[in-house]
């Protein structure tokens, strides 16, 4: 089957480019066409979170994001995980409510006090 | 006791344990091996008071502590396990995207509110998180972990846990897709649905 060219609806659409006007069309299709779909996009955003991107591929994806909304949030949300899981060791008395039990921490408390002997 | 006070470490065990020990079985799902990390985790802290400094957080500095003994954990596990079965890995939520490759707009991702620092405030956000991770495959989520809330790099990912980096950006997509889902359903629709 034939690549269909992108031709998104406006409605609904809160990227900067969408089909407004005639030549908002001819952008979004043409931007569409060279710069990768996103099922792809985000397999890239994500290789990108562990090691550079090609400087190329930065342009690529500067411009497919004028044309793509959720790409955008996509990357925004990558990042976001990451701050917020970064954190999350030292609110993990928080997510969980699994006991600590007194026998384990006295256990410790003994070892660490034999460990000062 | 080499470097700090018996009654220090001991208040440590009180103040920061219980936050260890879930992270810790969050981590390795094991009760026994969590309560062994946080043990030696503390000793640790002992040994090594003097370099602490007080430039972090007590807890930050325990949490270091805690990560690197769970890296460790697993260097000695990866020699035993094979990271080479691509279970969970199938699935692209293709029904998000029309046949072409494009978001199909209702699907796309939506806005994520409130932001980081005010979310790191709220509890119940801890929990879906924790939810969402444990939903992740076994050996899927052992190499988010290590990635995102440990930071280890990626190379030093592929070598404790033995696969190659193409095997370990596969299995970091899967697991970001899976749980950005999770986190957005579970958590950032509802916020958005109460303020509605």
């Amino acid at each position: 089957m034939p690549d269909e060219p992108y031709n998104p609806s406006p409605v609904g659409n809160p990227s900067v480019l969408a089909r407004r006007n005639w030549w908002q069309t001819m952008l979004v299709k043409f931007i569409g066409k060279h710069t990768p779909k996103c099922r792809e996009m985000i397999r890239i955003l994500s290789k990108s979170m562990d090691e550079p991107m090609p400087l190329m591929m930065r342009i690529k994806k500067r411009l497919h994001f004028l044309i793509c909304c959720w790409c955008l949030r996509y990357e925004e949300q990558l990042r976001y995980m990451r701050q917020t899981a970064r954190k999350f060791p030292e609110h993990a008395d928080e997510a969980s409510d699994a006991e600590f039990s007194s026998e384990a921490r006295e256990r410790i408390k003994r070892k660490l006090e034999e460990s000062a002997r | 006791m080499n470097s700090t006070e018996p009654h220090t470490a001991s208040n440590w065990v009180d103040e920061h344990g219980e936050c260890l020990y879930r992270y810790a079985l969050v981590r390795v799902r094991k009760p026994e091996i969590a309560e062994d990390l946080v043990q030696e985790t503390f000793l640790a802290a002992v040994r090594g008071y003097e370099k602490f400094g007080g430039r972090s957080t007590e807890r930050s500095w325990l949490v270091g502590i805690l990560k690197n003994k769970i890296v460790d954990h697993f260097r000695k596990l990866g020699r035993e396990t094979s990271f080479t079965d691509m279970e969970f890995l199938s699935d692209e939520f293709s029904e998000k995207f029309v046949p072409v490759g494009f978001w199909k707009h209702g699907l796309g991702p939506h806005e994520w509110k409130p932001e980081p620092d005010e979310v790191m405030h709220r509890r119940e956000f801890w929990q879906v998180m924790r939810d969402c991770l444990s939903m992740l495959p076994e050996k899927i989520r052992v190499v988010f972990t290590m990635r995102e809330m440990d930071g280890v790099p990626s190379k030093e990912v592929c070598s404790i846990l033995s696969i190659s980096d193409s095997n370990l950006w596969v299995m970091l997509h899967r697991a970001r897709m899976a749980l950005r889902e999770c986190l957005e359903m579970n958590w950032f629709d509802k916020t958005a649905e109460e303020k509605t």
